[in-house]
């Protein structure tokens, strides 16, 4: 099995599928706390307020209704949420961060059980992307390759923003040096806003994304809410390079570690986070020195 | 620096004589309410010692309840071992791996340090759940309660079970407070303050985050030995890390860095949590509204506020209490 | 005089059985099941059709039945907690309830030591009627194994030569399969791989699928429930494996609860259960419809169990039980024809003995049904080490 070139294509691609959605899932809450400093343990629970956006759109307006306004959906929560609740505590320390997201993670999981109830919901594929494709001697789901495709891009499209234009360049100020960035006249309060509510977005987008290849149920949040942290932590918290280099790892030694060290599997990724913090105490491409 | 205010000596006299008494009159499920709130204390004391004091937030605080409880069950159970050896064995494994994570953790701060703990809360989370050794997801039980027939105790009693968790609840106060008191606690509330300035006075700085969360460890695995008692049954979902946020939670809700608070967050949380549980399903959500309106507030907790509103109406002779008991 | 020197002596522990007596009319049940946590939808389809079952035969039965809910959390330790209060501050005289194998575990031996009968409405792990077995614990749901068992030589009989197996790693996951690779392999099949997933924590099957993919075997044999059933049916679908290695299964893959939002990934899906709701009988028709009408909802088998549980205390004490005691010493020995068909409990493990349905989940004209293939005989699981003890109260 394990010298057939087909297994490490597919398997390969499969790590590669879940490091993508990883990838859309920790970018938005990396940068957040690159540049605001603020823990959101909630993220996952904006996640999972996407996917149910999503599958109930779906019902209606077709898979890609949801697909275009989940985040949308997302967002404005996160709107909501930033002016409420984030804006106050951005200064008061991670460990009031870590409970007030925490709390929030509580009243998210009985919202959606109240909205949604208590049964999973599925939505079918879109037609568009129904089936499977021969790739490189294997068939390999048209929709995977079409989420592996879009973290690429939204990975393309924010290096653009953060490298080439003003509000990149504003971005990266603000993460180096926020008080400096506020001196030298950037409107420090309202990149904030932008880049909370950008990451809010992505994060729905991750949930309208995996709703049809997973179940949506009221604990995919929390659910998914370790593995991105494990991923931030791991590559370094504030980093695009750090949430791509995070994701990467967490999707590989998942998948290989699933299929090659079933007994270990579970055990090796914390093993793995352990030895990088041990070593490497702010991960492995930190967002400064 | 932790200080035995007249106020914070009341409280606990308070608690003393209010648990004891409840105790003597409550129904069945009174006391058995009562030995939760007596078990998550004594987790809520440990924490509080490190996270209050020392300022490391801890999210492996469940795991290190959970590996007491377990290795309780299983040395109780699989060993054959008398109950209170295997209490003492227990309780110096857990504060073991403490030290361990302690010391491995001592170089990383703030969120860093609270995602470190969670890492090796989780890996002995996920070790547990999948190792047939421990029953997996189905958990162990037959944990036996200490065996005191000889002089006329019976554990099986729940009265007297609620007693002996409420002692040890006394016991683990006074070690937290004697540790507070002692030199490493100066060094452990110098460290929160100025990391830079103690190291730069010669202390060994992670040797000094290593011992006190080997002490937390210690009475976090005697909290887990006591829940392994109580219900006689342990399973996986004693070391996952939401035990560690609730446990967070409560510390925060009573008064972090207050060591009297937690004890009356821990009250306040186990009633509130079967009250409102009684009335709907949907408990998680109010709890987690509580949750954010006490941190929003940014009083230190019930117990903050008390003292707040003690100190502005006699502030004098608590200072100079205060001083003098220094 | 002589009879309350008795009751004095006997002290608290009988002080609730007089009660009961006192008051014969009433039968106090206490119901512990999940109303929140992962298992709130199973729960809540326990708890309606346990109403439903109360209604349709208590009413004749000259006995109000007062039920009193607690809700475990699927948290053992939680659940625990929940039965001393039932038992010891309602006094209950009758508890129901059940959905995780883990929380029976930890129930089992204050429910056997306080003498109260349990009527286990779903959680299926074997050693409850096995060596854990108990008096007082009576199962009318399934055990893990019996679902599972009969369909390993049914497979052999259809041409199926070998199988990959996949199943979620824990107690249940391994029981469910375990049964069905023995049957398999007795029966003459092979099993040619086997995977066994992170239980609860694996979200995406697509290494696991690869790897049945390129076993070479005939079909995939797989054991999921829940939300991870919902996933991995969709999954195996999109991968196309369906083609060319057919799915088969523990019934729960394809509940009624579920397939739904399994959509069409579960068409052509083959699984074996003690219940669907298309079985055509008089009983069940009129049970879907009385369901449908009180809940709006097609009963899943969690309802049909919940239905039956009520039915079987109905008839327990229709046959003179009034208390903890009487109750369960009745219990067993109750048999009816329900909308399972025919169903008796083993006195010798206090399990149910029923008779499991092979479906074909098909396209109908309204969505997804379940088209019964085959209809395999009711049989008695092994003792499994149980040695039933004489009730003693």
């Amino acid at each position: 099995m394990t010298t057939d070139l087909g297994f490490w294509v597919l398997q390969t691609l499969n790590a590669l599928q879940l490091s993508m959605l990883l990838f859309l899932l920790s970018v938005g809450l990396t940068v957040i706390f690159g540049l605001m400093h603020f823990v959101n343990l909630a993220h996952g629970s904006l996640y999972a307020f996407g996917a149910y956006v999503a599958a109930t759109l779906a019902e209606t307006l077709g898979y890609w209704g949801g697909f275009v306004l989940a985040p949308l959906a997302v967002a404005a929560l996160g709107a909501v949420l930033y002016f409420t609740l984030i804006r106050s505590q951005r200064r008061a320390g991670p460990m009031a961060q870590v409970l007030v997201t925490f709390g929030l993670i509580f009243v998210a999981v009985d919202a959606t059980r109240l909205i949604w109830g208590d049964l999973p919901i599925g939505i079918a594929v879109p037609a568009l992307l129904d089936g499977q494709i021969a790739l490189l001697g294997v068939e390999y789901p048209v929709y995977r390759l079409f989420i592996i495709a879009l973290g690429l891009a939204v990975l393309a499209v924010l290096t653009l923003i953060l490298t080439r234009t003003q509000i990149g360049a504003m971005i990266r100020a603000g993460v180096d040096n926020d008080q400096m960035a506020a001196c030298l006249g950037i409107n420090v309060e309202r990149m904030f806003f932008l880049v909370f509510v950008v990451g809010c977005a992505l994060a729905g987008l991750a949930g309208a994304v995996a709703a049809p290849v997973l179940s949506v149920t009221p604990d995919m949040g929390l659910q998914i809410l370790i593995p991105t942290l494990i991923v931030i932590v791991i590559g370094g918290l504030g980093s695009l390079k750090g949430a791509v280099a995070g994701a990467l790892i967490f999707g590989f030694v998942q998948t290989f570690g699933a299929v090659l060290l079933p007994t270990l599997s579970s055990v090796l990724i914390y093993a793995l986070l352990a030895a990088v913090l041990v070593t490497r105490p702010e991960g492995l491409l930190p967002a400064k020195g | 620096m932790f200080t035995h205010t007249p106020l914070r000596l009341t409280t606990l006299a308070l608690l003393a004589a209010g648990s004891l008494s409840y105790a003597y009159i409550a129904g069945f499920f009174g006391l058995e309410i009562l030995a939760e709130i007596a078990i998550l204390a004594i987790l809520v004391i440990a924490l509080d010692l490190v996270a209050g004091f020392g300022g490391m937030v801890s999210l492996c605080h469940g795991a290190l309840l959970g590996v007491g409880a377990y290795a309780f069950t299983v040395a109780a159970t699989e060993a054959g071992l008398p109950a209170l050896p295997a209490m003492l064995l227990s309780v110096a494994l857990s504060s073991v791996l403490a030290f361990a994570i302690g010391a491995v953790c001592a170089r990383s701060t703030g969120i860093y340090f609270i995602m470190a703990t969670l890492a090796f809360g989780q890996m002995a989370y996920s070790f547990v759940f999948q190792s047939p050794l421990f029953g997996g997801d189905d958990g162990l039980s037959g944990a036996p309660r200490p065996d005191l027939t000889a002089i006329g105790i019976d554990f099986t009693d729940s009265r007297a079970f609620a007693v002996y968790t409420i002692l040890l609840v006394a016991l683990s106060y006074l070690i937290a407070s004697a540790t507070l008191r002692s030199g490493l606690g100066r060094s452990l509330v110098g460290i929160h303050h100025n990391e830079k300035r103690l190291r730069a006075l010669g202390l060994t700085v992670w040797r000094a985050k290593a011992t006190a969360f080997a002490i937390s460890g210690a009475l976090a695995g005697l909290a887990g030995c006591l829940a392994a008692q109580h219900t006689q049954y342990v399973s996986p979902g004693l070391l996952s890390w939401t035990v560690s946020g609730e446990a967070l939670v409560v510390v925060i809700l009573g008064g972090l860095g207050t060591l009297v608070g937690p004890l009356l967050g821990a009250i306040l949380f186990v009633v509130l949590k079967h009250e409102i549980s009684a009335i709907t399903p949907y408990w998680h959500a109010i709890v987690g509204l509580i949750l954010i309106a006490v941190v929003m507030s940014r009083a230190k907790g019930v117990f903050g506020f008390i003292e707040a509103r003690w100190e502005a109406r006699s502030p004098k002779p608590v200072v100079k209490e205060a001083k003098a008991d220094a | 005089m002589k009879s309350t020197f008795k009751a004095a002596l006997a002290g608290l522990v009988t002080s609730t059985a007089m009660l009961s007596a006192a008051y014969a009319e009433d039968i106090k049940v206490g119901m512990l099941l999940p109303y929140s946590g992962v298992y709130a939808a199973l729960g809540q389809d326990i708890d309606d059709a346990f109403a439903l079952g109360l209604e349709t035969y208590g009413a004749d039965s000259g006995v109000t039945f007062e039920i009193v809910r607690e809700d475990d959390e699927v948290k053992p330790p939680v659940g625990l907690a929940k039965t001393k209060k039932l038992i010891l501050q309602d006094e209950v005289d009758v508890m129901v309830g059940v959905v995780s194998s883990g929380v029976l575990g930890a129930i089992r031996d204050t429910v056997d030591g306080a003498g109260v009968p349990l009527i286990v409405a779903n959680a299926g792990n074997d050693e409850a009627t096995g060596e854990q077995c108990s008096p007082f614990i009576t199962r009318v749901s399934f055990s893990n194994s019996q679902v599972n068992r009969p369909m390993g030589k049914w497979m052999v009989d259809q041409g199926v030569k070998k199988v990959f197996t996949i199943a979620p790693d824990y107690a249940a996951g391994r029981q469910m399969i375990d049964a069905f690779t023995t049957a398999f392999t007795a029966a003459g099949g092979e099993v040619v791989g086997q995977e066994w997933p992170a239980f609860q924590k694996t979200q995406d099957f697509g290494p696991y699928l690869a790897n049945a993919k390129a076993s070479g075997a005939d079909a995939v044999y797989v054991f999921f429930a829940g939300g991870e059933a919902i996933s991995f049916v969709k999954q195996y679908d999109s991968f196309g494996l369906q083609a060319e290695m057919p799915l088969y299964g523990s019934g729960f893959l394809t509940s009624a609860l579920y397939v739904e939002a399994e959509g069409p990934a579960a068409e052509g899906v083959i699984t074996a259960l003690h219940y669907v709701p298309t079985l055509d009988n008089p009983e069940n028709a009129a049970f879907v419809e009385a369901f449908k009408a009180k809940t709006g909802r097609i009963p899943s088998e969690y309802a049909v169990q919940g239905y039956d549980s009520a039915r079987a205390l109905v008839e327990a004490v229709k046959a003179g039980a009034t208390d903890r005691e009487t109750l369960a010493a009745a219990l067993p020995k109750v048999a009816f024809t329900g909308p399972r068909g025919e169903l008796r409990i083993d006195p010798a493990t206090n399990n149910i003995v029923q008779p499991i349905h092979v479906y074909e989940t098909v396209a109908g004209p309204e969505g997804l049904t379940q088209k019964v293939l085959a209809t395999l005989p009711a049989e008695a699981d092994p003792a499994n080490g149980c040695e039933m003890p004489v009730a003693t109260n």
